[in-house]
């Protein structure tokens, strides 16, 4: 072994926390300096590939020995369910390219103890696409080749990545002036017809649907179930294809509300994604959002029409739209017979007032009219032949009908004078036309 | 009554109704009108909170059909 001969040194990256090895050197020189004997075949050394491997294998123990710590993407994480082992894909992107990549083992024991960190601090699982900082001891294996070996990742520093990209993501909604978009819209009156993505056996949803449908006030919501994923990696994808569709028959719905409950505070980091809460933002029903933990608001709540915090704040919340407008319409009811009241009162006060004035004008035209038929009275007696047969006038009929004049009759026609007691029967001898005579 | 009014308009038309009233804009003649369709009003607004016309079948057929 000659140690004097340095065959890869440490390089000090920019970023002052990694560092990554490197090496130059030749391959027969390793061969020799590891003392692998090759086979002679027509004058040429030849090497098994075993022996090659192996060779390569003890060289990067030995150059390789302690562990390091490396900043990289991990695309996949590769959890085997079975073995509880984990094959993590491992890469480093410029510029949207892929520049480095590498494959990875965590091994069931590291894997159990670092994912149980990460649920504790970032309260999401380790997953697919996130940015990690990890110590790992690269290793070289004969038939699976060159891997790092992962010990331990820090939490922190993926918790910081995580914060980061969701100040991104609420940073470029500013940007785009779309962040109030969903605040702004109008909620109906009577917000009565949600459709609700959620899952069918979700605690949150049942507890909406207590709410909602045992309300004491008989007021009828309809609600129909959009299922979806509520948390985890693919919580963004999952709930902007049940928007998609909701979106096809929005007429028929007045709200969104996303709704999760029981699930803890893991997993929510989709929240954040840009997608989505670009996704919400736009979405034009308003979107009300339930989603049921303790940690800080995600850009998916905060950009929502109204964050509920539970699904039952949620249910609480559309109730309470509906006391809204049902107040107003009792009120108006109350008002309404008030208001009818106090006109039929004034009305009534001034009939009332109208009553005396009327009893007098009755009184009055009653008495005009009894002292006109007084007057009638008096004059009809006035005129009745039998008072003026009593004041000692006659009335001389021929053939029932009265004498006017003495030319009327001639003589020897019998005539008939009416008295005041009795009549007189006579006989025309003579007719003047002077009364004088 | 057969008319076609959505809820907002029967809360909207309501409330002016309301205030009309109240503030005695209107002759006793005109009252018994206003009463009357003030209470056409209270009812359409009352059933809206109590019933709904949605179909779940209608809607995942609209889904389907799209």
């Amino acid at each position: 072994m000659r140690k004097t001969k340095r065959l890869f040194r440490f390089v000090e990256i920019t970023s002052g926390f990694a560092v990554y090895p490197g090496y130059t050197a030749g391959l027969p020189d390793f061969f020799y300096l590891h003392g692998t004997m090759p086979g002679t075949v027509e004058g040429k050394k030849v090497f098994s590939l075993l022996e090659v491997m192996e060779s390569v294998r003890r060289t990067l123990s030995e150059r390789y020995g302690s562990p390091f710590w490396v900043k990289a993407e991990m695309s996949k994480l590769n959890h085997y369910t079975h073995s509880g082992h984990c094959y993590p894909e491992l890469l480093e992107k410029k510029e949207g390219k892929v520049v480095a990549q590498i494959k990875a083992n965590l091994w069931k024991e590291d894997y159990i103890r670092i994912n149980e960190t990460f649920l504790r601090v970032l309260k999401e699982p380790l997953k697919n696409g996130i940015m990690i900082l990890f110590s790992a001891r690269i290793t070289f294996d004969p038939v699976h080749g060159l891997a790092l070996r992962i010990l331990e990742i820090d939490p922190v520093f993926s918790l910081g990545e995580l914060e980061r990209e969701k100040q991104e993501t609420i940073d470029r909604l500013h940007k785009e002036g779309i962040i109030g978009r969903n605040k702004a819209l109008r909620l109906a009156l009577v917000p009565q017809r949600i459709a609700v993505i959620s899952v069918e056996t979700s605690k949150g949803f049942a507890d909406f649907r207590k709410v909602v449908d045992e309300n004491s006030w008989n007021y009828r919501f309809f609600y129909m179930l959009f299922p979806s994923l509520l948390q985890g990696e693919k919580v963004a994808e999952s709930i902007g294809r049940q928007l998609e569709r909701i979106r096809l028959v929005r007429s028929h719905f007045d709200a969104v509300a996303i709704i999760r409950g029981g699930g803890g505070d893991i997993g929510l980091s989709g929240y954040n994604q840009y997608e989505l809460a670009r996704h919400v933002a736009l979405f034009p029903l308003p979107v009300i959002t339930g989603i049921g933990h303790a940690t800080n608001e995600t850009v998916t709540e905060m950009v929502a029409f109204r964050n509920c915090i539970t699904p039952t704040d949620l249910a609480g919340f559309l109730i309470q739209q509906f006391h809204n407008f049902s107040v107003p319409v009792r009120e108006a009811q109350q008002a309404l017979a008030a208001g009818s009241r106090q006109w039929l009162s004034v009305a009534g006060q001034l009939l009332a007032g109208q009553v005396p004035v009327l009893g007098k004008a009755v009184a009055r035209f009653i008495h005009l009219r009894g002292l006109e038929i007084l007057h009638l009275e008096k004059q009809r007696d006035l005129l009745d032949p039998k008072r003026i047969l009593a004041r000692g006038f006659t009335i001389t009929l021929h053939i029932n009908k009265p004498v006017y004049k003495s030319t009327d009759v001639q003589p020897g026609d019998a005539l008939k004078t009416l008295t005041a007691e009795g009549s007189i029967l006579s006989k025309v001898t003579r007719t003047q036309n002077d009364p004088n005579e | 009554m057969s008319e076609k009014i959505t809820y907002t308009e029967a809360f909207d038309e309501l409330q002016a109704l309301v205030s009309e009233i109240e503030t005695g804009e209107i002759s006793v003649d005109q009252l018994s009108e206003k009463v009357k369709r003030a209470a056409f009003l209270i009812k359409t607004c009352k059933k809206k909170l109590s019933s709904t016309e949605e179909d779940v079948d209608k809607i995942l057929k609209e889904l389907e059909g799209k």
